[in-house]
């Protein structure tokens, strides 16, 4: 009787306020077409969601964007004119992967040609070879040069 | 000469850094980007609520319009309903006031509607495609669109100061 009475209070509160109700299912496309929306949404951010993408997120604006690249597959868009579709709305943002073109190719270019400085920089230092070994610590160590006040020091000293 | 390209190269990568940093500081990470401002609004034809005609964009041609993207599940939407209720009576010869009902069903709105005042026209979008079009990123969002159809801006927030809304149409009202 309790379960009874909590289950229809949480019911009666549940599907009120807070939560999106269960919308309906959409059908899915046949199996080539609707493999293409799957792999098309991996690559979509969802826009309600933290970093996931609108195949991978239960959120209901994630089914929504879904359901959006299933029509644009069934009227034949190409895959660059799906993304643009996004991209129009919510920038480059919109791609969980930045695009191999424009401004963006620097995010790819960039790491590559910082490793190329760097390893370059490395052979640059080994080519030189390693910095002159001081001299055995038995050996007198040369006589640095002496200006004319040290001199006359020395002198004096030996008076 | 060396010493003076090193110096120059480390300023250099030290006010990158500090210029990719400071525009990071200066934006709400969690913002999701929005590029329709400034184009013109996408069309769409769908259902009203209250006696199930069919509404077009195109139908409010020349007329300043604002769109409010709402949901009843949504706690912020229902705070600001009187904001809107107010504005839709304010400016009700001046603007047409349309409210997109988001991820909800018929029979929750009309019944929040009823309770909390239906003062302007409520559209269904049961598949959330108009949403979608619009680059909707979560609920309440009101878009202001100008008399030739371009949208003017949009806020991601829900209103609380009717002042706030009204600066808002003057945007569009121009």
């Amino acid at each position: 009787m309790t379960w009874l009475a909590l289950s229809l209070v949480a019911s009666l509160t549940l599907g009120q306020e807070g939560y999106a109700p269960q919308r309906p299912v959409t059908d899915p496309l046949d199996a080539a077409r609707e493999a293409r929306v799957q792999r098309l949404g991996k690559h979509l951010r969802c826009a309600v969601c933290q970093g996931v993408s609108i195949a991978d997120s239960p959120a209901s604006m994630a089914r929504a964007q879904l359901d959006k690249v299933r029509e644009l597959v069934a009227q034949g868009k190409t895959d660059d004119e799906i993304y643009d579709y996004f991209v129009e709305r919510y920038g480059e943002w919109a791609l969980m992967e930045p695009r191999k073109s424009g401004v963006t190719l620097g995010l790819w270019v960039f790491p590559v040609l910082l490793l190329a400085i760097g390893l370059y920089v490395i052979w640059a230092q080994s080519k030189k070879g390693p910095a002159p070994a001081q001299q055995a610590s038995g050996e007198p160590k040369a006589e640095p040069k002496t200006d004319d006040y040290l001199a006359k020091v020395r002198a004096d000293l030996e008076k | 000469m060396k010493k003076q390209v090193a110096v120059g190269s480390a300023l250099a990568v030290i006010a990158l850094v500090v210029y990719i940093m400071a525009k990071g500081f200066g934006t709400d990470p969690h913002a999701v980007p929005f590029l329709l401002s400034g184009k013109p609004a996408p069309a769409f034809t769908i259902k009203r609520l209250d006696n199930d005609q069919l509404v077009s964009l195109a139908d409010f041609k020349g007329k300043p319009i604002v769109i409010n993207f709402w949901a009843t599940w949504c706690g912020p939407c229902q705070t600001e309903h009187p904001v809107l209720d107010w504005a839709a009576k304010k400016y009700a010869n001046d603007a047409v006031f349309l409210g997109i009902v988001f991820e909800d069903n018929e029979q929750n709105t009309k019944r929040f509607l009823a309770r909390n005042g239906w003062s302007f026209v409520q559209l269904f979008d049961p598949k959330s495609t108009v949403a979608v079009d619009y680059g909707v990123s979560g609920v309440p969002e009101t878009y202001f669109i100008d008399r030739h159809g371009i949208i003017n801006h949009k806020v991601a927030a829900p209103f609380v100061d009717p002042r706030e809304f009204a600066a808002h149409m003057e945007t569009i009202l121009k």
